[in-house]
């Protein structure tokens, strides 16, 4: 019945055939594949390459501002010059206030222009990508050369500053009113809120995978070298900062992605919507709770996270009166409270980390029988089939010394 | 320029001769945040975490001044000893709960900074609950207030002023004194510079940590206290003047306790007259972007010098100009 009805919304503009719990599970899948972007980008920074990156909620203000600044800016010229009569949008006053009646009138152009719409949605997502990683590499400028700790106040402050200059430049995103944006899903008959859904799951799941492949690749073991002991990795020639500014980079430009989705769910863009509890620490206690370092740990941390808290905030008139004041704070306190229960209680997360994989080689192996060996008996132990030697002759390494 | 509107200006007192009403402003707040700064900086040296929390207990200070002032009907100033209790009371038991915990699970500088962000959403949470219980239970507005009537004047000078910088100096003065001349003072630096070498002669560690973090648990909240008489206080004006206290702390050096009074002090002044100056010569837009004063301490810090006023300070002592200095200040013996 209700996935009856989930498809229902897809296929037709039938708004209302998504309610009730339909609409929460369209609600909670849009919000776990934004989360799982997020939280994806901090495993493979924070889990992988010991990089703290408080600084989440910035790289999705960036992807929203991207949508209310360049995108709508850009539809509406392009609009324009098809011949539509739009408001003038020039001042700050007009941006605002003749917003809607532009956004309205560009919906009805937009409706039969699917490729206009699609490449937007492309375009976005790109120029996202591009400036949350110059936004990476801006906030990380300061301290990317210094301890951790410093990089992780610099990083939290900088969210704040986003979200001021954010409320208080109008042309960005219409400040404290906010602003509308236009529908690039128009042309599709079905529901817009499942198609973005789909779509944000559909990047969700590209993202993890990209991550996967990139943490199973040299690099990635570079991360995890780089994470466990960076003199070693300094003195082998690697380039410390250059290979953290690089993650901190690309991770930024990945986290993004999620804000634009999220401007196209909402169709509407202000700053109070990315604030920096929600979309700093919500990820950083499903990393910690799935597991840091463990791809599968975060997605199943995501799934429970986004689970309970979307079910929490659409039917708390169930919960509302075992309290005696508003929900939302019992959130902050949930969240306050689980994550030192975590923290203390679970440190490795759900699933704890994995040793890695490596294609051709038995690192588990490797690794179990290495600890096993006495290396003050050296000699005998590494003439014989086990421990590293005996690893490094199975991949062809020693042959010749077994030879002699 | 009359167009401004400042709040401050025209009711503050007849003591526009001496001190203009800005730096009132000005001088409350940097002394607020230089106690905070100090505590902040304690912390960080004792138990090498930054303490996110150290903002919040701040707030907890705001409500137990608005407890006392409006719903017991007492002079504010008589809850500062009731909120240095409470402040450490709170901060120890943080201390003892979590950080302790984890320290001894060998949790790193990441994951205890986390989580004192979880217990800093946490206690901001109980705050909001406690406004939110104290606005249904006497009907008195708590979100947004401030406690100016509940102040006393000495002459032309608001009572605050007085209390804040007397309790800045005095803690300062104290702060110094314990450091370096009593017992404790000395083994909590000992503790400080190394904690196993401490262990080794004797001093019992946890249990200066449990001072230390009473006394700036305690210090924080005082400093709290004191804000609602004179700015306007919200329910989270607490976690939000953490980024001033770290950026005193970061100006001062991080880990040094005189550092982060120069450094609270000079971001406290200038977080206020850097933004009414450029009210006055921009416009009165740049009051919205008060709170980036601090961040841009934080950054220039970091980019200019990371070690902050004493690193500064270490460095010019240490190069030819500053023994020259010395030299003929008389402080330091020539060489020959």
């Amino acid at each position: 019945m209700m996935l009856q009805d989930i498809a229902l919304g897809l296929l037709t503009s039938n708004v209302s055939a998504i309610t009730g719990s339909s609409r929460l599970i369209v609600d909670i899948a849009m919000y776990f594949g934004l989360f799982v972007i997020v939280a994806m980008a901090l495993n493979f920074q924070y889990g992988n390459a010991g990089i703290p990156n408080m600084g989440c909620a910035v790289q999705v203000i960036m992807g929203g501002f991207t949508v209310s600044a360049l995108t709508t800016r850009l539809i509406f010229i392009v609009v324009a010059g098809a011949g539509v009569q739009l408001r003038t949008w020039a001042t700050d006053y007009d941006w605002v206030y003749n917003n809607f009646y532009n956004v309205d009138v560009t919906n009805k152009y937009l409706a039969t222009k699917p490729v206009l719409g699609i490449s937007m949605l492309l375009f976005s997502i790109a120029v996202s990508m591009v400036l949350g990683a110059v936004m990476g590499w801006l906030i990380a400028l300061p301290a990317i050369r210094l301890r951790a700790t410093y990089l992780m106040i610099v990083l939290i402050t900088m969210a704040d500053a986003a979200q001021i200059f954010g409320r208080n430049i109008v042309a960005i995103s219409g400040g404290t009113l906010g602003m509308f944006i236009p529908d690039i899903l128009r042309w599709y008959p079905g529901d817009r809120t499942v198609v973005t859904a789909v779509i944000t799951l559909f990047l969700g799941l590209v993202s993890f995978f990209i991550f996967r492949t990139m943490l199973n690749s040299p690099y990635g073991r570079l991360m995890r070298a780089l994470r466990e002991n960076e003199v070693t990795v300094s003195s082998v020639g690697k380039n410390v900062i250059g290979i953290r500014r690089t993650i901190l980079m690309f991770a930024s430009g990945i986290t993004a992605i999620s804000g634009t989705l999220l401007a196209f769910y909402f169709s509407y863009v202000v700053e109070a919507n990315y604030q920096r509890a929600f979309w700093t620490y919500w990820p950083w206690l499903m990393l910690i709770l799935g597991g840091p370092g463990n791809n599968a740990g975060t997605f199943l941390g995501c799934a429970l996270v986004t689970a309970m808290r979307r079910i929490i905030i659409v039917e708390k008139w169930l919960i509302e009166s075992l309290f005696f004041f508003p929900v939302a704070y019992f959130e902050s306190v949930l969240l306050g409270v689980l994550l030192i229960v975590v923290i203390m209680f679970r440190p490795n997360g759900l699933i704890p980390e994995k040793l890695l994989y490596i294609p051709g080689v038995n690192y588990t192996q490797m690794v179990r029988e290495d600890v096993k060996v006495d290396w003050r008996s050296a000699p005998k132990a590494r003439g014989s089939s086990s421990g590293l030697s005996g690893m490094l002759r199975s991949l062809g390494v020693g042959k010749k010394e077994a030879a002699e | 320029m009359k167009s401004i509107i400042n709040p401050y200006r025209d009711n503050a007192c007849g003591l526009k001769m001496i001190i203009p009403a800005i730096w009132l402003n000005a001088l409350i707040f940097a002394s607020e945040l230089t106690l905070l700064s100090i505590g902040f900086t304690l912390t960080y040296l004792t138990a090498k975490v930054p303490n996110f929390a150290h903002g919040t207990y701040a707030g907890i200070g705001i409500y137990v001044s608005y407890t006392f002032s409006k719903i017991l009907g007492l002079s504010p100033y008589i809850g500062y000893p009731v909120a240095f209790i409470i402040g450490g009371i709170v901060s120890v038991i943080i201390y003892v709960l979590v950080i302790n915990v984890l320290t001894r699970m060998g949790g790193g500088a990441i994951v205890l900074t986390i989580s004192t962000l979880a217990i800093q959403i946490f206690l901001g949470a109980l705050i909001q609950i406690y406004a939110y219980w104290l606005l249904m239970r006497y009907g008195t507005y708590t979100q947004v207030f401030m406690l100016k009537d509940f102040d006393f004047q000495i002459g032309d000078f608001p009572g605050i002023f007085i209390v804040s910088m007397g309790l800045t100096i005095i803690s300062v003065v104290l702060l110094h004194y314990m450091l370096t001349r009593t017992k404790i003072g000395v083994a909590m630096r000992a503790t400080a510079e190394d904690p196993e070498l401490a262990s080794v002669l004797g001093i019992n560690i946890n249990q200066i940590q449990i001072f230390s973090w009473f006394l700036t648990g305690g210090l924080a909240c005082v400093a709290g206290a004191m804000i609602p008489l004179w700015f306007m206080a919200t329910t989270t004006s607490g976690a939000a003047i953490i980024t001033s206290i770290m950026a005193g702390s970061l100006l001062g050096g991080f880990d040094s306790v005189y550092g982060a009074v120069v450094g609270g002090f000079l971001v406290g002044l200038s977080e206020v007259m850097l933004t009414t100056w450029g009210q006055q010569i921009i416009g009165v837009w740049v009051g919205e972007y008060r709170p980036l004063v601090p961040m841009i301490f934080l950054v220039a810090v970091l980019l200019v010098e990371p070690e902050g006023l004493q690193g500064a300070y270490n460095k010019f002592m240490a190069s030819e100009r500053g023994g020259k200095l010395l030299q003929s200040i008389g402080l330091k013996k020539k060489e020959d």
